[in-house]
């Protein structure tokens, strides 16, 4: 992020019109993969704001993405899940779409953040009274309902799908919010206008309520979700400092008690356009779609540079367990601290996860699930982010009347015996097949190209540079999976995560 | 739905830098070249003055072709160098009786990972993931599919061995006690996952025992179930040629594609006894409160009754599916999740439900999730929503909306080539009209209020909802409950 947003202030400073204009596809090596061959035009906005344009007229349909470079890691205790709160409230319209009397609305937002305030306090003293708390609520219910009248309510969502708008979403990931639809190409223009009204005027408005459905949310991924209570529990236990052990979806808490105040301050900080990116593919014309997104977007401020995230995950020092008691069958996840997706041994620990997990074949599927007869599944991934150093997760199902424990120990020999033997030559050449087969299906889906262009320019400021990951992945040697074995799958450096079975409640 | 999902992956260091001086290196002069852009209007107003051109569009048609008498649907897509192939094959476990009901489940995941006749399963995997094909093995009550998809290079090589997996299955010995014990965990996890658990027995609540009702027990999965001879009489009544359709995506050109689509074909025996018909269900239509306790916090609720309207060409059935956008299924333009989530806050996802079989009834009435003390509101909202349905047309706003929807949509059913042929293959095998979509379009654009509050009025009875609750009923309150109508305990078949 940093070489490349130190380019575009320079490239800024020594010609404006340079960074303006849309720039033909330029000639890529003979070797390139079929994706770097794309014919994908890039334009930056005098605002910093980057489109990538990529025509591909087999059906009449265009698909948007947009990706703000914000997500968990830019929070904190006090504020966790505010990302993925604004990724509701985006969706709630802007000063002229989704109202009928917007200064009606603010006057009764005063008056509701105002009650909230009362509310915050009663609720941090030690002994908050519970009839106080509830009449406070029910102000503010009451407020909403008031302000309600004024409201059209899903209005940029109705205006959207009225023109045939698949997939209206988003999403929310540890360092990015992606914001994408697909439109019958006729209508393309829309997507400009109403993108650019809600980057500009977003209105907050049902703020209280829709804090409500996000508690929700959470009560259905995480709380009465076996999967997503072991899955938050691992993280916060594997990182102790680093915001990738905060949940995504955030605490129960911070999501019931953020203001609106703090969600406003928070959208100016981090959703500029020099925060984001679009990726546009589909049946297009690229110079009509260049002009909409200057026409559009270029007059919106460029907005300041967000605060760069400078907490670091420090060196684990022996092993973590951690167990969640639930009314549920056993699971297990083991992680282990692994570099970032730019440290030179990242293509072979991603070589690794394909030889463990990527097929029936794969040593612990086959060794597992096939011989052992352990485990009914086991997978593997690295995340929660890309950006920071991550943790290479193993999560596995026990088949009863095998236990968690079981699993875990047949998990490290394979291990080990992996370590000591080394892949062998076949098992890599399999891997570099089905590499060789994705960097080709990935081509076959407009909105999946969308969003690998956005990603990969906001991660490595090249929409390139993913599709070139199949050429270093293709390099990996055995040496090269032997060498991160060793040096990370340590047992100082794991974090075990156990779900048993219990009454969750049964402490109280 | 808004939705958040967990990030991962792997990525690797491009050069940033260098790519972003090419950038500015390569930038052309052109015709769009200026300072500054005019800057474009937002906003309502902004929104409403922009003009759509018409969209032009033909829409791609597959091949109707015959291989040995099999129906082939073939489209050419040069865009990329793959192949896929779809193979349905009429017939699934609804057609045999109750103690064949997991060897109908197992079929299609035994031809998968069973081996053939001269290839053990392990050999089966290797080759696949050699030459990366994916393949995708499914059933359900009425048939049995799969899919393959290979770089085209590979595709002698990967029909061959799909002819081989569907035609000459080894049914493996340990892989069915693999499959029978994996299948007995999933049972076992059943409980696990209170939405799965909620739909699957809210249709054992409504169907009984009909196969759309019958859930896996451990009595299906005992040792030695299911059995060699009742797997291979299953493949050999439904994985056979007269019951097969085709259908292609390939790079290739025909003539190549049909050749080796020949030999496919030949490995599948022709069929032999009739399939027997599945049974027609008779839904329950009791209505009344059926509560699951489970103390978590928050609750699934599935409340629904039978109704009649059939997938047809009738008014009634148009009116049905553009009334249930406006009920409940269309997302945020729909009362349903407008009122229960946007205005009142009670749930996160909140839809209607209304199922059109072509041979006999469905259902209509609605799902949601909620915090326990929110249940009892969350319903009452819901049914005050279809009892205004029921006695009020909807605007002529909200039908132009949902007509406006499907309309606008239309070429998203044509966006992938793979889709186009997996729908014309679905109503070859439901003997609808190829230009069925067409028809469906049609039908929708006639529809006005007054037919979508007809087919409520004659089709939703609000009070006669059965309503399933699976939840923590101390919080959510008995006698909140019982003002939805009598209240007892639904006994779970229990997986442990």
């Amino acid at each position: 992020m940093s070489a490349a947003g130190g380019f575009r202030a320079l490239a800024a400073a020594l010609t404006a019109t340079a960074v303006l204009h849309a720039a033909a596809p330029p000639a890529v090596h003979a070797q390139s993969t079929p994706g770097e061959r794309l014919p994908v035009h890039e334009i930056t906005l005098a605002n910093g704001m980057r489109f990538l344009i990529l025509p591909r007229p087999s059906a009449p349909t265009v698909s948007f993405v947009v990706e703000f470079g914000v997500g968990s890691v830019n929070e904190h205790l006090g504020i966790t899940g505010i990302a993925h709160l604004l990724e509701h409230l985006l969706f709630k319209g802007t000063t002229t779409i989704g109202t009928r009397d917007l200064a009606a609305e603010r006057r009764l937002f005063a008056l509701m953040d105002a009650a909230h305030d009362t509310l915050l306090g009663v609720r941090g003293r030690i002994r908050p009274d519970s009839a106080e708390l509830a009449r406070l609520r029910s102000r503010i219910r009451a407020l909403e309902d008031s302000a309600r009248t004024f409201v059209v309510s899903n209005e940029f969502d109705r205006i959207l799908s009225a023109s045939g708008a698949q997939g209206l979403n988003a999403t929310t990931t540890a360092e990015s919010t992606y914001y994408f639809v697909e439109l019958p190409s006729n209508r393309a223009e829309l997507w400009f206008a109403m993108e650019a009204d809600r980057m500009r005027n977003p209105v907050f408005r049902e703020f209280y309520t829709e804090r409500d459905v996000v508690a929700e949310e959470r009560r259905m991924r995480v709380e009465t979700s076996p999967g997503g209570l072991l899955y938050e529990a691992h993280l916060a236990a594997a990182y102790t400092m680093h915001p990738y052990g905060v949940p995504v979806i955030g605490y129960m808490s911070d999501i019931q008690t953020l203001s609106r105040r703090t969600v406003e301050a928070y959208y100016r900080r981090y959703y500029a356009p020099a925060n984001a990116v679009v990726a546009i593919v589909g049946d297009v014309d690229v110079e009509r779609t260049a002009r909409w997104a200057r026409s559009y977007f270029e007059q919106i401020p460029r907005g300041a540079t967000p605060p760069p995230v400078l907490a670091r995950e420090p060196l684990q020092k022996g092993e973590r367990r951690v167990e969640v008691v639930f009314d549920a069958e056993p699971q297990l996840r083991i992680g282990w601290h692994v570099p970032d997706v730019f440290d030179d041994d990242a293509p072979a620990v991603a070589v690794l996860s394909t030889l463990l997990t990527g097929g029936r074949t794969s040593r612990l599927y086959h060794r597992l699930v096939e011989e052992d007869r352990v485990a009914a599944s086991v997978f593997s991934s690295t995340g929660p982010g890309s950006r920071y150093p991550q943790l290479f997760q193993i999560d596995a199902t026990p088949v009863a009347p095998h236990t968690t424990t079981e699993v875990e120990d047949a998990v490290y020999q394979a291990l080990a015996e992996l370590t000591a033997e080394g892949p062998s030559e076949a098992e890599i050449e399999r891997v570099r097949n089905r590499i060789a087969a994705a960097s080709v299906r990935r081509l076959q889906s407009n909105l999946g190209l969308a969003f690998q262009l956005a990603e990969s320019t906001t991660l490595y400021g090249d929409w390139r540079a993913t599709f070139r990951l199949s050429s270093r992945l293709r390099a990996v040697t055995p040496a090269d999976v032997e060498r991160v074995l060793r040096r990370y799958f340590i047992r100082e450096n794991r974090t075990v995560a156990v779900l048993t079975r219990g009454d969750p409640e049964g402490h109280r | 739905m808004r939705a958040r999902v967990r990030g991962c992956g792997w990525r690797r260091a491009g050069r940033p830098l260098r790519a972003a001086l090419a950038l500015a290196v390569l930038a052309p002069a052109g015709p769009v070249r200026r300072a500054v852009a005019q800057e474009a209007r937002v906003g309502r107003d902004a929104v409403e003055r922009i003009t759509f051109p018409p969209l032009s569009f033909h829409a791609p048609t597959p091949e109707h072709r015959k291989v040995e008498g099999v129906d082939v649907l073939y489209l050419r897509d040069a865009a990329v160098p793959l192949t896929t192939v779809f193979a349905r094959f009429k017939g699934g476990y609804a057609r045999f009786p109750r103690e064949q009901y997991a060897a109908g489940m197992a079929l299609p995941s035994l031809l998968r990972y069973g081996g053939t006749r001269t290839l053990t399963p392990d050999s089966v995997d290797k080759v696949l993931e050699y030459y990366a094909i994916q393949t995708s093995f499914g059933g359900g009550g009425e048939a049995v599919s799969a899919s393959l998809n290979t770089l085209s290079e590979h595709l002698p090589r990967a029909l061959d061995l799909f002819g081989r997996m569907l035609g000459e299955p080894r049914f493996d010995t340990a892989q069915v006690q693999m499959w029978r014990l994996r299948e007995l965990e999933s049972v076992r996890r059943r409980s696990d996952d209170p939405q799965r658990l909620a739909f699957s027995e809210f249709n054992r609540l409504m169907f009984g025992d009909h196969p759309v009702g019958w859930e896996m027990t451990p009595a299906d999965v005992a040792p030695g179930h299911p059995g060699p001879e009742v797997l291979r009489t299953l493949h050999r009544r439904i994985v056979c040629r007269d019951h097969l359709i085709l259908g292609v995506t390939s790079d290739g050109a025909w003539h190549d594609v049909a050749a080796l689509l020949g030999d496919l074909v030949a490995r599948i025996q022709p069929c032999g006894d009739s399939l027997p018909a599945s049974p027609i269900p008779r839904i329950r239509a009791r209505p009344g409160v059926y509560v699951i306790p489970r103390t978590l916090k928050q609750s699934v609720v599935v409340m629904a009754h039978p109704a009649g309207v059939r997938l047809s060409q009738s008014r009634d059935y148009f009116a049905s599916r553009i009334g249930n956008l406006i009920l409940g299924s269309g997302g945020f333009s729909s009362r349903i999740l407008s009122r229960v989530r946007t205005e009142k806050g009670y749930a996160y996802s909140a839809s209607s439900l209304w199922t059109t079989p072509r041979r006999y009834d469905g259902l209509i009435g609605a799902i949601t999730r909620t915090r326990p003390e929110k249940v009892v509101p969350a319903v009452r909202s819901i049914l005050d929503i279809m009892r205004e349905m029921t006695r009020e047309p909807p605007s002529r706003e909200e039908v132009r909306h949902a007509i406006d929807e499907t309309v606008n949509s239309f070429v998203f059913n044509f966006d992938t080539p793979a889709r186009v042929v997996s729908r014309r293959m679905f109503y070859l095998a439901q003997d609808m009209p190829a230009d069925w979509l067409e028809r469906y379009v049609r039908g929708i654009e006639r529809v006005g209020p007054s037919d979508v509050l007809g087919v409520f009025h004659r089709n939703l009875r609000p009070a006669e909802m059965t309503i399933l609750v699976l939840g923590d009923t101390t919080r959510i309150g008995r006698e909140a409950l019982e003002t939805l109508g009598p209240v007892q305990v639904w006994p779970v078949e229990r997986g442990r």
